[in-house]
C-alpha cells in the first residue's frame, strides 16, 4: 500500500447528510483560515488524535507504505493541540507573528464509512499560504481523512489524518491553520 | 519558499572571506557571507568537496542491498550496504552518459539500472553489465567502469564521506570530539538506531545559520522561544531539575566541533531515560563520559560543516528524551533542506510506551513543532535581509563577541577531565558566544585557501 489507506472505501449517504458534511468541513476551514482557533477547538472532541505522518518517495509497486506509521511531523491529543492554540495565541510565536494569510479550498468531498454515530469522510485541499511583506505564496496540498462524530447538535471532529503530497515540505513550518 | 535569488556582484571572494577571518579575531563576522551567491558556489566546492559529510546511520543499512538517497552538498549520492556487508556512498549518475538511476528516497536493491540506455550496476558501485555487450562493446575494460564514489567511514554508528580524495581521516577529522559522539552515541553497547523515517522540508535559511543555532546557541531561547516555554505543560517534568540554571551550563569547543549541555547535579539523571537504560551502559565508557552522561539533562552540538545533534531531555507535556540528527543540505545561496532523523538507544526500540513519550519530543522540533517553527521565521528573516546591498557596500559586520575578552565576567573556564577534552566554560550558554566563533573559523579555515586541507593523519 503506497497510498493513503483510502480508496477501496465509500458508503451512500443521502444528499442532506453529505451537505451536512460539507458545510460543517467548510465552516471549519474557515475558522483555520480566520485564526479564531479557540472557536475551532469547539469542534474537537476531548479523545481526538491528530495526524501528519512523514511521506516518503517510493518506487511504484514498492510493499512498503509511503505514509510512515512511526514518524509525524505532528500527532497530537487533545490536550497538545489545546496547548499550541495557547501557543500561537501569543505575540511571540513568532512562527505565525506575522499571522500568516491562508485559505483552504476543499474539494473531492466523499464519505468512506458510516456507522450509528460516526462518519469517515475523505477531503482534498489546497492551503494557501502567503507571510510578510512579499508577493510569495507556498502551496500546501493534502488529502485528509477524518472521522466525525455526530452527538446530535451537529458534528464533532474525533479523529484526523492529514495526509500530505509533499515528501519534503516547501513551507518552512507547518502550523494548526494550515492543516 | 519561492523568493527570489539575486544574484549578486561580488568579484573578489577572497576580500570577504580574509575580512571574516579578521573580523573573527574581535568576535565580528560580515553579515553578507549568510546569503552570498559567489561564496556559495565556494562553499559547495572548498568545505562540502573536502569535509567529511555526514550521510546516514548505520541502523538504516541493515541488509545486503539497503539504499537511501542522500547528498554531499548538493550533489547526490546513494549510500548502500553491499552483498558482502560493506558500505558504499556514490554519485546518481551513470557512467555511460550521466543519467540519474535511484528513483526513490530508500529501498533495498541488490542492482541499480540506468533507464536511460540499460547500464546496470551492481549495489557495490562496480559494473554487471549493459544491454548488447558482447557487440557494443567488444573493447571496453568493465573493470574501469565504475560509479563515482565518495570515500566512506563510519564513527559511533554515524557514516560520513568525502568527495575529495586528500584530507585528514575521519577520526582525524573529528579529533577530540570523538569523546563526545562515543557519550551521545555510544551510551548503551548497542548504540543508537534510527526509528521511522526522517522530517524533511525546504527553507530559506542560509545552512551557516541553522548549523550556528545548534551549535550552542542557548541565548536564542529566551526571546525566540518564549512562546513555547509559557505553555502550561513546559512548567511540568525534568526542567524543574535545573536548580543551578544556567550555572550548570558548559560549551565544549574543539577544533572545529562544539557542543553545549545543561548538567544535573544528580548523577542518576541520564537525560531522563527509562532506568533500565543503565542496564546497558557500554563498559568502554572512561568513569569521566559515563559521570557525563549520567548528569547530561540536554546536549546540542554541530560537527562542522552541516551536522548537529539534541539528545536530551524535552521537558513536561512536550515528550522526550530523544535524540536527532540534523543534516542542513545546502539547496542555494540562503536555501536549505533540512532533514531530522530521530534515534533511540537500540535496547529501547523495543519500548512502545518509551517511543510514544520520545516521538513527542522528537516532534517538538519538528517544522510542526512547538519549537522549531518559531525559529525557521526568524532564520528565513536572517538569510533575507543578510543578502542586502547594504551590507554589501557598508561591510556591515555582526556581532558574536560574548565571552571574548573582557565582555563578561560571568564566563568561567573549567578545567575537569569530566568535561572532556576541549575548550570548555560554564554559564556559557547564556553569555558565551564561543561555538558559534568555532563554526564560523572553521568556515573560514576550509573557504580561506582552495589548495589542500591540513594533514593526511
Amino acid at each position: 500500500m503506497s497510498l493513503p489507506p483510502l480508496s477501496d472505501r465509500s458508503a451512500t449517504v443521502d444528499a442532506e447528510t453529505q451537505h451536512r458534511i460539507e458545510q460543517f468541513l467548510y465552516r471549519e476551514a474557515e475558522l483555520l483560515d480566520r485564526f479564531e482557533l479557540e472557536e475551532w477547538l469547539t469542534l474537537l472532541d476531548e479523545d481526538i488524535v491528530l495526524a501528519v505522518p512523514v511521506r516518503t518517495a517510493r518506487h511504484p509497486g514498492s510493499e512498503q507504505s509511503e505514509f510512515s506509521d512511526e514518524s509525524n511531523y505532528l500527532r497530537e491529543d487533545y490536550e497538545m493541540i489545546r496547548e499550541r492554540v495557547g501557543r500561537l495565541s501569543k505575540e511571540y510565536a513568532w512562527s505565525e507573528n506575522p499571522r500568516s494569510r491562508v485559505r483552504h479550498v476543499i474539494g473531492n468531498v466523499r464519505v468512506l464509512d458510516v456507522t450509528d454515530d460516526t462518519v469517515d469522510v475523505a477531503n482534498t485541499q489546497h492551503v494557501f499560504r502567503s507571510y510578510g511583506d512579499t508577493a510569495d505564496h507556498d502551496m500546501l496540498s493534502a488529502q485528509r481523512h477524518t472521522t466525525l462524530r455526530d452527538g446530535g447538535d451537529g458534528y464533532t471532529i474525533s479523529e484526523r489524518t492529514v495526509y500530505l503530497d509533499h515528501s519534503i515540505l516547501n513551507t518552512k513550518n507547518l502550523t494548526l491553520p494550515l492543516l | 519558499m519561492s523568493k527570489r535569488k539575486k544574484p549578486k556582484e561580488q568579484p573578489n571572494i577572497s576580500a570577504i572571506i580574509e575580512r571574516t577571518g579578521t573580523a573573527l579575531e574581535d568576535g565580528r563576522y560580515p553579515l553578507e557571507i549568510m546569503n552570498n551567491g559567489d561564496l556559495y558556489q565556494s562553499e559547495l566546492r572548498r568545505i562540502f568537496g573536502r569535509a567529511w559529510n555526514y550521510l546516514g546511520h548505520v541502523s538504516e543499512f541493515t541488509e545486503p542491498g539497503d539504499y537511501a538517497r542522500r547528498y554531499i552538498g548538493e550533489d547526490p549520492f546513494i549510500v548502500t550496504r553491499d552483498e558482502s556487508g560493506d558500505l558504499h556512498a556514490f554519485l546518481d549518475s551513470c557512467m555511460h552518459r550521466g543519467a540519474q538511476f535511484c528513483t526513490a528516497e530508500n529501498g533495498n536493491t541488490s542492482h541499480f539500472r540506468c533507464p536511460y540506455h540499460g547500464w546496470t550496476y551492481k549495489n557495490d558501485g562496480t559494473l554487471q553489465g549493459m544491454p548488447h555487450m558482447r557487440e557494443a562493446y567488444q573493447d571496453l575494460d568493465e573493470a574501469e567502469i565504475q560509479l563515482e564514489a565518495a570515500h566512506l567511514d563510519t564513527y559511533q554508528g554515524l557514516i560520513f564521506g568525502r568527495i575529495a580524495d586528500d584530507g585528514p581521516s575521519l577520526e582525524a577529522y573529528l579529533g577530540d570530539f570523538t569523546w563526545y559522539l562515543d557519550v551521545l552515541f555510544g551510551a548503551t553497547s548497542e548504540g543508537m538506531t534510527v526509528v521511522g523515517e526522517p522530517h524533511r522540508w525546504e527553507s530559506d535559511h542560509d545552512w551557516k545559520t541553522s548549523a550556528d543555532n545548534f551549535s550552542g546557541d542557548s541565548y536564542h531561547v529566551l526571546t525566540t522561544h518564549q512562546a513555547g516555554l509559557e505553555t502550561e505543560s513546559l512548567a511540568r517534568g525534568p526542567w524543574e531539575e535545573l536548580d543551578d540554571f544556567p550555572g550548570a551550563s558548559y560549551l565544549a569547543c574543539t577544533d572545529r566541533h562544539s557542543v553545549g549541555y545543561y548538567l544535573s547535579e544528580d548523577a542518576d539523571t541520564f537525560m531522563g531515560y527509562p532506568d533500565t537504560l543503565t542496564d546497558h551502559l557500554d563498559p568502554e565508557l572512561s568513569d569521566e563520559q559515563r559521570e557525563l552522561f549520567g548528569r547530561s539533562v540536554f546536549h546540542f552540538g554541530t560537527v562542522f560543516p552541516n551536522m548537529s545533534i539534541i539528545h536530551g531531555i524535552q521537558s513536561g507535556g512536550w515528550g522526550g528524551p530523544w535524540a536527532c540528527i540534523r543534516k542542513w543540505n545546502p539547496r542555494g545561496p540562503g536555501t536549505t533542506e533540512t532533514t531530522s532523523w530521530w534515534l533511540v538507544p537500540r535496547e529501547l526500540a523495543g519500548d512502545d510506551e518509551f517511543l510514544e513519550t520520545s516521538h513527542r519530543g522528537w516532534e517538538s522540533l519538528s517544522p510542526g513543532g512547538a519549537f522549531e517553527s518559531d525559529d525557521l521565521t526568524i532564520w528565513e528573516g536572517i538569510s533575507d535581509s543578510s543578502g542586502a546591498v547594504t551590507h554589501e557596500l557598508r561591510e556591515t559586520e555582526g556581532n558574536m563577541q560574548q565571552g571574548l575578552g573582557s565582555m563578561t565576567d560571568e564566563v568561567e573556564t573549567v578545567a575537569d577531565p569530566l568535561h572532556g577534552p576541549a575548550d570548555v566554560t560554564t554559564k556559557g550558554l547564556y553569555f558565551d558566544e564561543r561555538n558559534s566563533r568555532t563554526l564560523l573559523r572553521s568556515w573560514y579555515e576550509m573557504m580561506r585557501t582552495d589548495g589542500d586541507q591540513g594533514d593526511d593523519s
